[in-house]
């Protein structure tokens, strides 16, 4: 029984150790776009966005992560990891994925804080007038009129049927 | 129970998860592998079409530069070129360059490639084939480098009967962007600054472009064929030892005393400056800041719900909403306007620099007309040499006033004041055997130019119209025979010359 005990556990930690491999899972502590395309369901988001004037400024990560603290940054891409593992297990996506609350709410901040010269005295301005929620001043994010940054309004998952930089 | 058996259970009730999550990794793999997955065509396939089966969006945008079809007769618009290109080619036939459909087209039918009747002759080498099609690969894989670039340029005429496309640029298993053309990866590692092996994706999507659109000489390079006999090859070469800059290519050409030419009037020992693209693009803006070529030439268009890279390589002008409006703010009505001027500006120095060489070379052939010596001339003619390499280095890649203005500006600015150097020379020269007040011959236009120049224009028309209906026919006919050559890529091809046909 003993045996059979220390077998099992090695067994475990062997298949731990190839779904490691198998699913490149440390790469995911990189911070290079391309990792974000490891599965396919990034494909369009990563084609539009390397075709935009964006690629030379700001990676995936860039907008999609907090950046307020390195934790915070650690913690958000624990959360989404989780989700999109699920999601991609189970298949629950569909073709066209709409981004969490959440996820919104950090995208809003990294705008701004980039783009704060432009946007800071707007911020200012929006003060004067009432919120309606707690992140985003007249509850309007950037991308309602900013449509096409930068992924273009045609992301749908079929719409990059050929991009080179996919492997 | 035993805690043997416990740990047993436990690590039974960890493992099921485990290998579903295993199953479902393969599962997504396998999909992906079918998603990215590449269509067979076979490696450096000729025939366009049979790559635009899979890729219909890409070869229709292609088959669309088509539409870019006006023939320009620019020594017309600019006769000052007969005279400066007296005893050279291009004082025949000079057009703007049209689509990338035409482009084995014109190098056929242009008066530079003179009328062939066999493959061992014609004025040109094989290398004048380099840029025109994905045969070129092809052959270079088949019979190797230096036996492709020795001979006549008739030579691989039944062989080359394919306008680029996909073959030039992309390679068959991946449908990555691949250099077909070593020279290009030769001449990036001689200059060393952006070695060919270091090249990213980004950089990829302008060295496909750069294979052609850079400046390159013919560089006689010795080869022992098989049958042993010595051949002499004529092999594209990128210029770029000391740098990318004018002065560097200058220096290079010097150094190894090359020469293009030999002017007809002047007798300068002259050099041609192709279409420094890449050379002039790169001091620019736009290639200071990561652009490519591909990013502005070959914008992402939407056709439905899907999105591709247009393949219509043209003027970004034609569709500003895909290109400039991309990083850029402003209305369509401004970049024209702001390009234009940028235009014009360019436009009134390189009439000023042609206006000047030309001049130059006539006052030089004055000179040797009333007997001035080689050691008088020397310098004045040293002066032209690199006056006209700088005017054409400037303006030759036509894009280099929009790419690169303010280089474009500095190395005109440069040619004509070596311009104005050679005729305060050679107006010292001419004082001397009594002619202070020659005045060069009436070059106003084409006509006029050809005949002060003594060119037998209706001989070499009359020449080319003959080989146009017979080795031209030929070739097409030989490639099709071979299963090389696909018809629709010339389908409702119209002849259209800037000469009589």
């Amino acid at each position: 029984m003993k045996l059979l005990a220390t077998c099992s556990v090695l067994v475990v930690i062997g298949m731990f150790l190839f779904l490691v491999n198998e699913s490149k899972m440390l790469s995911y502590m990189s911070s290079d776009p391309e990792v974000c395309i490891t599965c396919h369901t990034m494909n369009t988001h990563y084609a539009t966005w390397q075709h935009s004037s964006h690629r030379s400024r700001a990676t995936c990560v860039d907008c999609h992560l907090p950046r307020d603290s390195f934790i915070n940054k650690m913690l958000a891409k624990a959360r989404d990891g989780y989700n999109h593992s699920v999601a991609m297990t189970f298949k629950t996506y569909g073709y066209n994925l709409r981004i969490t609350d959440d996820a919104a709410t950090r995208i809003q901040d990294n705008c701004i804080s980039c783009h704060e010269g432009i946007v800071g005295q707007m911020l200012e301005n929006a003060k004067l007038y009432s919120k309606t929620e707690s992140h985003v001043q007249m509850g309007r994010k950037c991308w309602e009129c900013h449509r096409g940054v930068p992924h273009g309004i045609t992301r749908n998952l079929t719409t990059t049927q050929t991009n080179l930089v996919l492997e | 129970m035993k805690r043997s058996t416990i740990i047993t259970i436990l690590c039974v009730l960890v493992m099921v998860p485990m290998l579903l999550l295993t199953v479902s990794i393969k599962e997504n793999k396998a999909e992906q592998k079918t998603i990215n997955a590449t269509p067979q065509i076979d490696k450096l396939e000729p025939r366009s079409a049979e790559w635009g089966k899979y890729y219909p969006r890409q070869f229709d945008s292609y088959m669309a530069t088509k539409k870019s079809d006006d023939i320009r007769d620019l020594l017309k618009e600019n006769p000052a070129l007969v005279v400066m290109w007296a005893g050279y080619g291009f004082s025949k036939d000079y057009n703007a360059p049209r689509g990338h459909y035409y482009i084995l087209e014109d190098n056929l039918n242009t008066l530079r490639t003179g009328a062939p009747l066999n493959p061992q002759t014609g004025p040109m080498p094989t290398a004048c084939w380099t840029c025109k099609s994905p045969d070129v690969p092809r052959l270079i894989d088949k019979m190797g480098e230096n036996d492709f670039y020795t001979g006549k340029w008739a030579r691989h005429g039944g062989e080359i009967v394919n306008p680029v496309g996909c073959a030039d640029c992309h390679d068959n298993k991946t449908m990555k962007l691949t250099v077909t053309r070593d020279y290009l990866k030769r001449g990036l590692d001689s200059e060393g600054s952006k070695p060919f092996a270091d090249a990213s994706h980004q950089d990829m999507r302008t060295l496909v472009c750069v294979q052609c659109h850079s400046e390159y000489y013919f560089k006689e390079t010795k080869w022992t064929d098989s049958n042993g006999k010595e051949q002499t090859a004529k092999v594209v070469t990128f210029p770029w030892n000391n740098g990318f800059a004018a002065e560097d290519i200058e220096q290079y050409y010097d150094e190894r005393d090359f020469v293009d030419w030999t002017h007809k009037l002047s007798k300068t020992k002259m050099l041609k400056a192709q279409h420094p693209g890449y050379e002039t693009f790169i001091t620019g803006v736009h290639g200071k800041n990561g652009l490519a070529c591909a990013d502005c030439h070959m914008p992402y268009v939407r056709e439905g719900g899907v999105k591709y890279s247009s393949h219509k390589v043209g003027s970004p002008l034609e569709d500003i909403a895909n290109t400039c409006l991309n990083c850029h703010s402003g209305t369509e009505k401004e970049f024209i306007a702001t390009v234009q001027r940028k235009l014009e500006r360019k436009e009134e120095l390189h009439k000023m620099a042609m206006d000047v060489l030309a001049k130059a070379h006539l006052e030089a052939a004055k000179a040797w007309e009333l007997g001035a010596t080689e050691e008088e001339m020397a310098p004045a003619l040293k002066d032209i040499r690199h006056g006209q390499w700088r005017w054409e280095f400037s303006i030759a890649a036509h894009g280099s006033f929009f790419h690169a203005p303010e280089e474009t500006l500095r190395v005109l600015g440069s040619a004509i004041n070596k311009g104005h150097d050679a005729r305060l020379k050679l107006r010292i020269i001419l004082a001397k055997y009594n002619a202070a007040d020659y005045e060069a011959p009436d070059f106003s236009s084409k006509e006029k130019a050809q005949a002060v120049i003594g060119l037998p224009f209706d001989k070499i028309v009359g020449e080319k119209n003959k080989f146009l209906k017979g080795l031209k026919e030929d070739w097409f006919k030989e490639g099709e025979k071979n299963g090389v050559h696909d018809p629709k890529s010339r389908e409702g091809m119209v002849l259209k010359t800037s000469y009589p046909n």
